[in-house]
Order: structure tokens, then sequence, then C-alpha cells
């Protein structure tokens, strides 16, 4: 095969056309995903993972239980408890909760002392209230699903890097995309085409089916992905057209409220009255956020923020009220095509749209692209290991990375979230501990699989991810008052799912194990004895 | 690059050149070639950008696909860098439209 000779493919694919498109697009294909292919497949997982943030949090908070309101009660408590702590504060920041998100959480932004010398006040952590009461709710300290979501597209790499480490790795997933439709012949018979137990062709099928079924879904999410983070990826068309940005900003977005304050007092106008007038501009439309401006003086503004989770297009609108008597200022110019398009790309990638059935759709696409990258990596070590022969070190290094990313990540998200119940709830900092763990134990792992033989490698730390997931549950029930018979009973069907979906991904893991195991016990390729000597297959027989 | 060029440090240098040009070029020629559209588009000034802005990753993967594909390095490198230059160039000597 041409596909790995480097420069030698990309010279000899000069000889004839159609197959000359064919082989570079195939040889591009496996570099580019291979390159890629290992931040890419965490990019994946965890993003998949994001589909369920704030139920992940949510269940990472077992402590919190709060029923849900009406959007306008929210803003009315929240407004309430903020008048207690912050009456002249620059702005208050209200995310009101919905049906997946229950709690209200503020945020405060002070004023910035009129004195240049003062010492910047340290700034506030983000508060959450009970939305029936407007009273503190307090949990153990977790990043919860936010850190999946973070860890999605930052990559836990400081700002920038990781942003534009995971944007580089998304380009190439879209580059890896059109290659791999141009270097298939046959996508329809492919679509049905799945041999189990004939190495290579049992992966190249696994990897075609995982990429073909799911094609529309994959090149959506990558391009749309690439759509998130387009102001900073692609700025240079807003610096083509305009001098200032903010010019754009106020072209699109609408111009934001700025009036400086005055320090008239004046009773801030309720917020639930505007709730309502925001709604019924936005036919039937819900707020999301609400951003109080110089609250209880004379050039108080309300500003409500439309919520992505009942439209297709992510950026809503918004509209300014007055916060002294409550008039509509202004709102924000209603979207053309191009600002509509992209909009619904970003609602498209993030979801927030989706109900129960296409969330769950969503969660399981996610996990066909993870497969498609995973089988992909998998691919191209097996593809090229020769008969007989040592593998180079390229080869073997590309397959303990497969182990680390494939196999290894899985174990450091369950160790995330055993410590999360393991750890003791009021241990200081134990949300960072939390996030620490969940490293250390995929490096860790990743670094121990460097050690042991390739196959051994595989079954050992697929099988510590297994149990690892399936005793999630268990510790559940152990360790918080809202096991599995508890949750059942109560109709608590977060957890109730929680718990499935855990021993479901167990099981799938220890399917893996085992399949791992069985296969370095047969020799499936002739290649096997000759590299392996003869004990190690024999112990991995008695392996579980 | 391992495999049947191994060794052979020009192939090596001339596939550096050839994935430097695919990109840093490609984003280069990509991002200006975006602009320029954005700058020059007989539409709304923001809607032109945000259209830019949007397709602007096409533009760069089927940048980077070409130059694997074409053979004559010489070719993929006067044509995304030329592209590059030759847009940027325009886009400075036009300056922001707003």
């Amino acid at each position: 095969m041409p596909v790995a000779a480097g420069a030698g493919a990309v010279s000899k694919a000069a000889s004839n056309a159609a197959t000359g498109v064919r082989q570079s697009m195939a040889w591009i294909h496996g570099w580019l995903g291979l390159l890629a292919g290992w931040i890419l497949f965490a990019m994946f997982l965890t993003g998949t993972a994001s589909y369920f943030r704030p139920e992940i949090t949510r269940w990472m908070q077992p402590e919190i239980d709060l029923r849900p309101v009406t959007a306008a009660t929210a803003a009315d408590t929240a407004a309430a408890h903020l008048q207690k702590l912050a009456p002249t504060a620059e702005q208050w920041f209200i995310y009101l909760p919905d049906a997946r998100t229950t709690a209200t959480r503020i945020f405060i932004r002070e004023r910035p002392s009129p004195d240049p010398n003062a010492k910047p006040s340290p700034r506030r952590p983000e508060l959450r209230l009970d939305p029936a009461t407007g009273e503190e709710v307090t949990a153990r300290d977790t990043r919860g699903g936010e850190h999946f979501y973070r860890f999605h597209f930052q990559l836990q790499i400081p700002h920038p890097w990781g942003r534009w480490l995971a944007g580089l790795c998304a380009m190439a997933m879209l580059a890896a995309i059109i290659s791999g439709v141009i270097t298939h012949k046959r996508i329809f018979v492919d679509f049905f085409t799945l041999r189990w137990s004939k190495g290579q062709r049992s992966w190249l099928d696994a990897h075609n089916v995982s990429a073909v079924i799911a094609l529309p879904f994959h090149a959506m999410i990558t391009y749309t992905g690439l759509i998130t983070l387009v102001a900073m990826y692609m700025p240079w068309p807003i610096q083509a057209n305009y001098k200032d940005p903010a010019t754009f900003e106020t072209a699109v977005f609408g111009a934001e409220p700025d009036a400086e304050v005055t320090g008239r007092p004046a009773a801030l106008t309720p917020v639930a009255p505007l709730i309502a007038k925001a709604s019924e501009e936005w036919g039937g439309g819900r707020p999301a956020t609400m951003v109080v401006r110089n609250p209880n003086d004379a050039t108080a503004t309300i500003t409500l923020f439309q919520s992505a989770k009942d439209r297709l297009n992510a950026r809503g609108g918004s509209i300014v009220f007055s916060g002294v008597d409550g008039r509509r200022l202004s709102a924000s110019p209603p979207p053309g095509p191009a600002a509509e398009t992209s909009g619904v790309m970003l609602g498209l990638h993030m979801g927030s749209f989706a109900g129960p059935v296409l969330r769950w759709t969503y969660f399981l696409l996610g996990l066909a692209g993870t497969a498609m990258v995973g089988t992909g990596l998998m691919l191209w070590t097996v593809k090229r290991k020769r008969p007989g022969a040592e593998p180079l070190f390229g080869i073997r290094l590309a397959e303990r990375l497969n182990v680390g990313a494939i196999a290894c990540l899985p174990a450091g998200m369950a160790a995330f979230l055993l410590a999360n119940r393991l750890l003791p709830a009021t241990l200081p900092a134990r949300g960072d501990i939390e996030v620490s763990i969940m490293f250390w134990t995929w490096f860790g792992l990743a670094a121990l699989a460097c050690v042991r033989p390739i196959r051994r490698a595989w079954t050992e730390t697929l099988a510590i991810a297994a149990v690892a997931f399936l005793a999630l549950p268990l510790v559940n029930a152990l360790t918080t008052d809202r096991g599995f018979v508890r949750s059942f009973a109560n109709g608590d069907w977060l957890f109730v799912a929680f718990d499935l979906a855990m021993l479901a991904t167990g099981a799938l893991l220890g399917f893996g194990a085992w399949r791992t195991a069985q296969i370095s016990s047969r020799p499936v390729r002739k290649s096997r004895p000759a590299v392996r000597p003869a004990k190690p297959l024999r112990e991995a027989v008695d392996a579980p | 690059m391992k495999g049947k060029m191994a060794g052979s440090s020009i192939a090596n240098g001339r596939m550096a050149a050839r994935a430097f040009t695919a990109i840093v070029g490609g984003y280069a020629a990509a991002a200006g070639f975006v602009s320029l559209l954005a700058r020059i588009a007989p539409v709304d000034r923001a809607e032109a950008t945000i259209w830019a802005m949007t397709l602007s990753f096409l533009v760069y993967a089927g940048l980077i696909l070409w130059a694997f594909h074409e053979i004559r390095l010489a070719r993929v490198a006067g044509t995304i860098w030329g592209l590059a230059f030759g847009t940027v160039g325009c886009l400075w000597l036009l300056g922001p439209a707003l």
C-alpha cells in the first residue's frame, strides 16, 4: 500500500486521475486521522457526555433536589435575594432555571472603586438559589457536568492554547471526513457490511459502518463545532470590514445598555411582569438570563435574553427594559439570513433544543462518532503490522496511545464520578481534586499500559474501566439516600437513568475486555505467534 | 514519515514544506480569501461578514486537501501563498469599510 509511503504516495498519485484522487485522499485521511485521532477521541467522548451536562451536575450534587417553579417566580425570588446581598452593585446576572437545571444561578459584578489606586474588589463567586424561596442552596463543591463540557473544547490546557488545539483537531476531522468520503467507492454497500473476527477486515468494516451510518451527523457536528468558536478562529472578516469589532457586535446583537450610574436612587421595578412581556414579544419563547444594570438607580436597566431551549437558533434575541418603570427601551435586531444560519449551526451543535428522545439520539450519534474515531485508530495500527516482523517503534507507540485514549479515558471519567461520591463532602477544594483524580487515573493507567504486553494492556485497562463504571450505582447507593431502589420507588428518573447508563457503559467496556482476552488467546492472524512467545498467550487464556 | 521514503531527508523536507503550506499557508489563504469576499460582497456588511466566517472552514479544508493531492510542490506553494499574499494585499489597500 502506498498509503504509508509519505511523499511517495503523493507522487504516485500522479499516474491516474481518478484512482489518483482516491489514493492521495486515502493517504491524507490516514495521517490526519492518526495525528488528531487521540485528541478527537477524547473530544468526541466528553462532548457526547456533555449532552447531559445539567443532568451530570445534578447527579454530582445529590443534596440538591429542588422543585421546578415558573421563570417569573424564580426571577422574583432571585431579585429579592440580590436586593439583600448587593443593592448597589454594578450588575446582577440571574440565570433562570428550567426543567433540566433546577437551581437559579446568580452572579454579582461589583462597582469598581472610583479611586484608581484602590485594589479591585475580589470577584464574587457564583451562587445558587432555590427558585421557590430565593434561599441559597449549598452542596458539595464540584465542577459537575461542566468539567466534561469545558474539557471537550479546552482540553484542560491554558487559554487560548487548549481552544486552538481543539480547533486544529476539529479542522483535521473536517478534512478527514471529506477525504474519507472521497476515498470510499461503495458507501451504500459499506452501510450493511460488518464482518466480525476477521482482524483488519473487521476494523475496516467497523470504521466504515460507524462512519457511514452517522455521516451527516459527523459532518454536521464537526463543522458546527468549528462555528461555536468562529469568532476566535476566524475573526479576519470582521477586521476586514470594521475598524472597531464592537461596531459589528452592535450591528448583529444590538447595543448593550451602558448608562453611567447617577447616584439618584430609584426603586427597582418588579421583574416578574417583564418576563411575561418578553415572552409575549417572543411568541411564547422563554427568557434564560436576566441582567440588571445599575439596580436601584435612576439609570437602571433590565435586559432579558431568550432561551435556546425551545428554538433551533441558539442565539436568541434580547430586550432591554427600564429598571425604574419597566418600559421597553430597545431590542436586538432581527437576525439576517447569515446570522440565522450561524445561530442555527450553533444550536445544532449544542442540541439545547432537543427533547428527551432527540437528546438520547444525539448521545448515541456522538457515541457512533467516538466509535468511528476509535476504530479508525485501531485500523491504522492493525493495517501496518507486518506478519512475522517486530512492529516499528511508531506503530508500537500508536498502539499504546490507542490504549491510553480508548480504554484509559473512560476509566478516568468513571474515577471522576467515583471521587465525587467518595471524597468527603466538606473537603476543601474537592471540586479541583475530583478533576485531578480523573487525570491521574487516565494518564496513570496509560503509563501502566505502556509496560504491559499490548493485548494484556487492552484487557486489563478495559476491565478496570468496566469495574469502575459497574461500581458507580453501588457506591451511589451506599453514599447517598438516592440509590437505585429508592430512586425507582420515588420516581426519581434522573438517578434511575444515570445508574442504568453506568451499568450499560460498564457492560460495554466489560465486553471489550472479554473480547480482547479472547482474541489474544486465539491466533487470528499468522503474525501473532511469531511476534509473541507462547507463554503470555496461555496466561491470557486464564485471564478473566 | 516512516516507510518507503524513510532516510530521504529531501523527501522529508519537501513533506514538511508541504504540510506547513497546507496548514499555515492554507489558513492564511482561507482567511484572506473569505475576508476579501466579506469586504467586497454587495450585501449588508454584517451579513457578508458572517457568511464569510461561516464558510471559511470549508475553504480551509479544501485547500489543505488540495495541498496534499497536487504533486507539484512548487504549484501548491505558489498558489496557496500567492492567494494568501494577494488577498491580504488587496485588503490592506482597501482598508476597513466601516
